[in-house]
């Protein structure tokens, strides 16, 4: 049987992080990944921080993949401005919480999980292969078994190995912890939902829409009416030629107001203020019908060809390097691009009766649970010689307008190749050498200390930035508590002693509808300005979300229900973001081939991860 | 080059790419082959990765030629990013054109002796057959011409190599019988070509790590495939002229007839969806079938 010392689990982030540090530690380690290739199961907002905490050491991206990082990693853009928009129908009022967003940030990038992990990836590779680890994608975990003081790592697709300690960073639906029953599955109270579009939009288009100078961003937050009464809120991100825009809500409040998860995109995609920051120019084919077939194919086919060049064209224009057009020597000047898009358009409206509309145009569809590490960390996170982090672990920093996992699970990813490297050196990976000194570790993140307690000068920045506002336009049952929070003094006792009784029991009071729902809605009605939409958006059915997704079926299911007839299983009909789940005379049954294994039906299910290469395959993430 | 290393040889096709969007027709219906764009042909891909398998398992050299025009270059280099060959080999002279299958059994039966500095191959792997009208005949025939055992149809293979013999598996579909699995084993050197439903089964952690820095080594020495190229004419291989190209094809192509339409012996009828009515008279169809 082949040995290895240090096995990771899941290449997500975390994973990745972790392969590359233990590399650069000079130790030899291994990856194993599900996915047909790196990034393909990966879903992120998302935006990646580097923080910095005057308290404590916290390990960021830069550390681990090279203080290059801001130069060459395949990032998005450096988000620069940072908005929440309250809204209530066409009526909007934004706040602007750039200063809370570089509260402790040293820079934070919008990023695609398939655009960043592979390039994480080809870096940890590079340091694995020095010491005779790398990455192998395509394989499934599917049991770990100590048999003689060994452990026994099986899979769907390999020859069983044995390693001395193993990471386990395969996310928040972990099959690790189930596998050992280091934790329980995390319940809907601990969680919240994610589902997020991909929407295309040229890159000079969006700078100009967003205010924005070239590679820098902006990251937009919404509550209000748009959450259709959720505990949670609506984001869009600014990419380099994409937006992300998705949803956020918190799972329990999902589950006792069901709707389906496209209900709560379109719900933000018919906002007006959204819908002018997707909009774009979109071609539309006209139905040739009173054409003999033989017709409809000629102009099919060359209307394909010119749309493509139109469209390859249009692209070229509005991107940074528009220049390279000219110095192809194929243009004299950038004018001359333009009128030849022009000319293209004339031909293709005059020729094939193609019509220039606005619209949008979404590329991707995804959803996944996301941890709130105030509810749901593990409060030991190993069990024998392995040790969680990132999602697996339950730890994320889920707070107000904050969701942080990705920089989250780096720091994590960090402390556990220090506690393995230590155990490699000593050869010792009993529990109490390993896992303890790994929790240590972990205790010391101020994250960890975040995800503990509510931070007073966080608190403080928040409320700064709403100063202005008069307290009379909030929900008067409010308003006393909002003036007592506003003084300092008073706040500051009130804050030590939700801390000191667990800042949890307090959470109710913050995260609340009124504080996502009624209070913003109220702020757009008596402060906001009103938005116009130029246009409807025709948003995608369902059924073209998903047949746009790519998936490598598996003929065997990788969910089994429970109890088909449970409340739970019912409301996932809903509450499923590709409807896997039907009622069949009193039945809930499953159909698992468009199943994008967000984890939603986790609680209710014996649930795994399809075997190696199989299910959702993202192209962005 | 190390004798006691196995030397696997591959042959390869420059096919036409008939996946959509790329193939170019003429009016008439026929390929236009000047508007089609070229890639390596699926089946010599499956055989790409056959000779990979055997570099990853049991550190085989791989040498991969081709009989074409120059452009064939890029198959070559397409190659190359599949199996990681040492040698890149391409047969090319005006004296090759108008090759039946036998002639160019010929010219690469000459070129794989050529291969590894003129050291035997243990090994010559092919297609099954090429897709723009070859008969699968090709292969066969250069096995016959080189004295190696061939083995036809196979989907997965292992190399003893203390023996030096290899055990495969061979696919049997004959029409009107069951489909079976032959197993067999054979002394080196063979001559294979492989089914394309063949897939590399690396089973082991360690073999997938191989297969992964092989994978990357192979598209790093592609980026400068020329320095891998050697280009062969008639004369470099030492061939006949007489058996090669047109003079050395016996096959006469007397007649290129189209594949006649089959007629459809099934009616369809088109029903609106948009009206419920006539979903009614498609539930009445089926129940009507249903009841013979
Ligand atoms: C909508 C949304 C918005 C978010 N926004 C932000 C944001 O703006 N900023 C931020 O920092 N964070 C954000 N997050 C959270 C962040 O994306 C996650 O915390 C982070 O991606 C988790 O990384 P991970 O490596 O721990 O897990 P994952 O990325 O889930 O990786 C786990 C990997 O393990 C693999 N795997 C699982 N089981 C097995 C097995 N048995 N065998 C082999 N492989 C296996 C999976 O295929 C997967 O690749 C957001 C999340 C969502 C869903
Ligand atoms: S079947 Fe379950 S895991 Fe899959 S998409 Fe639906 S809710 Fe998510």
């Amino acid at each position: 049987m082949e040995q290895f010392d240090v096995a990771i689990i899941g290449g997500g982030s975390a994973g990745l992080s972790a392969l590359k540090k233990l590399s650069d530690l000079n130790k030899s380690a291994i990856l194993i990944e599900a996915g047909n290739g790196i990034g393909t199961k990966n879903v992120s907002g998302g935006i990646l921080y580097s923080k910095n905490d005057s308290q404590g050491k916290i390990y960021n991206v830069e550390d681990v993949f090279g203080s290059d990082f801001s130069a060459n990693a395949p990032v998005e853009r450096l988000i620069k401005r940072y908005l929440l928009h309250a809204t209530s129908k066409n009526k909007i009022f934004t706040i602007d919480m750039t200063r809370l967003h570089d509260y402790k940030t040293n820079f934070a990038y919008s990023v695609l999980l398939n655009r960043l992990t592979p390039w994480f990836a080809e870096l940890a590779t590079e340091s694995a292969e020095r010491h005779g680890g790398g990455i192998v994608t395509g394989v499934h975990v599917s049991d770990i078994q100590w048999i003689d003081n060994k452990t026994i790592v099986s899979t769907n697709e390999l020859e069983e190995f044995e390693v001395k300690s193993i990471i386990a960073a395969d996310g928040i639906n972990s099959e690790v912890a189930q596998i050992t029953s280091a934790r329980g599955k995390f319940t809907p109270e601990e969680v919240y939902f994610g589902v997020k579009v991909i929407i295309k939009l040229p890159e000079k288009i969006i700078e100009e829409r967003f205010h924005l100078d070239s590679s820098e961003g902006s990251a937009h937050l919404f509550a209000g009416d748009v959450t259709l009464n959720h505990i949670g809120g609506g984001f869009l991100y600014t990419n380099r030629e994409t937006l992300s825009l998705g949803a956020v809500y918190h799972y329990n409040s999902l589950l006792s107001n069901p709707v389906t998860p496209t209900q709560l995109i379109d719900e933000l995609i018919k906002n007006p203020l959204i819908s002018e920051y997707i909009k774009d120019e979109v071609t539309l084919r006209n139905g040739n019908d009173g054409l003999s077939k033989e017709d409809q194919l000629k102009i099919h086919l060359g209307v394909s060809k010119l749309l493509k060049t139109y469209n390859e064209l249009r692209d070229k224009y509005f991107s940074s390097n528009n220049t390279k057009l000219v110095e192809s020597g194929k243009f004299k000047n950038l004018d001359e691009v333009k009128s030849k898009i022009d000319s293209i358009k004339h031909d293709l409206n005059e020729k094939f009766g193609i019509q220039f509309v606005n619209n949008y145009v979404e590329l991707e569809y995804s959803a996944k649970l996301i941890p709130d590490g105030k509810r749901c960390m593990m409060k030991r996170p190993y069990f024998k010689n392995i040790l969680f982090i990132g999602d697996a672990a339950g730890r994320g920093i889920f707070i107000g307008p904050k969701i942080e996992g990705l920089n989250v699970g780096i720091d994590d990813a960090v402390r556990a190749s220090i506690a393995i490297s230590r155990s490699i050196e000593s050869n010792n990976f009993d529990s109490d050498y390993l896992g303890n000194y790994y929790e240590s570790l972990v205790n010391e993140s101020p994250y960890t200390r975040e995800m503990n307690s509510i931070d007073e000068n966080y608190l403080n920045l928040f409320l700064e930035s709403v100063e202005d506002i008069p307290m009379g336009v909030i929900d008067p049952s409010l308003s006393f508590g909002l003036q007592f929070i506003k003084n300092k003094f008073l706040r500051g006792i009130c804050l030590r002693l939700a801390n000191s009784f667990g800042s949890r029991r307090v959470l109710p009071l913050i995260e609340s509808e009124k504080t996502y729902v009624q209070i913003p809605i109220r702020l757009a009605n008596k402060l906001g300005d009103t938005v116009h939409s130029t246009f409807v958006p025709s948003i995608p059915t369902l059924a073209d979300r998903i047949a746009n997704l790519q998936y490598d079926d598996d003929s065997e299911s990788h969910i089994i229900v429970n109890n088909k007839k449970s409340e739970f299983m019912r409301k996932l009909i809903l509450l499923c973001p590709t409807k896997c789940y039907s009622l069949e005379g009193n039945d809930v049954v499953l159909q698992h081939e468009g199943c994008v294994e967000c984890g939603s039906c986790s609680i209710g299910t014996i649930w795994k991860h399809p075997k190696g290469e199989k299910g959702i395959k993202y192209r962005y993430g | 080059m190390k004798q006691d290393l196995l030397n696997v040889a591959v042959i390869i096709k420059l096919e036409p790419d008939f996946s959509e969007g790329n193939v170019s027709y003429n009016s008439d219906g026929t390929l236009n082959r000047a508007e089609t764009k070229n890639i390596l042909g699926p089946h010599s891909a499956v055989a790409c990765n056959a000779a990979f398998y055997c570099k990853v398992r049991y550190g085989a050299h791989v040498s991969v030629g081709t009989m074409g025009p120059p452009i064939a270059e890029s198959a070559l280099k397409q190659a190359q990013i599949l199996s990681d060959a040492e040698e890149l080999n391409l047969y090319s002279d005006r004296m090759f054109a108008g090759a039946d299958t036998l002639a160019t059994a010929e010219v690469l039966k000459n070129g794989v002796e050529k291969m590894f500095g003129g050291n035997k191959s243990d090994i010559v792997f092919s297609g099954h057959r090429a897709s723009d009208g070859e008969t699968g005949q090709t292969g066969p025939q250069t096995a016959w011409k080189l004295g190696y055992t061939f083995l036809g149809n196979v989907i997965d293979f292992e190399i003893d190599l203390d023996r030096k013999a290899v055990v495969a598996k061979r696919m049997i579909s004959l029409q009107g019988m069951d489909t079976i699995i032959e197993e067999i084993e054979s002394p080196l050197p063979v001559f294979i070509t492989i089914d394309p439903s063949y897939k590399s089964n690396f089973n082991t952690v360690s073999q997938r790590l191989t297969a992964n820095n092989f994978g990357k080594e192979a598209r790093k020495h592609s980026e400068s495939s020329g320095q891998y190229l050697k280009v062969y004419d008639g004369k470099k291989l030492e061939l006949d002229p007489r058996m090669v190209g047109l003079p050395g094809s016996p096959t006469i192509v007397y007649k290129v007839e189209k594949i006649p339409r089959a007629k459809a012996n099934r009616k369809a009828e088109i029903v609106d969806p948009s009206n419920p009515d006539n979903l009614a008279q498609v539930t009445e169809k089926i129940t009507e079938i249903s009841r013979g």
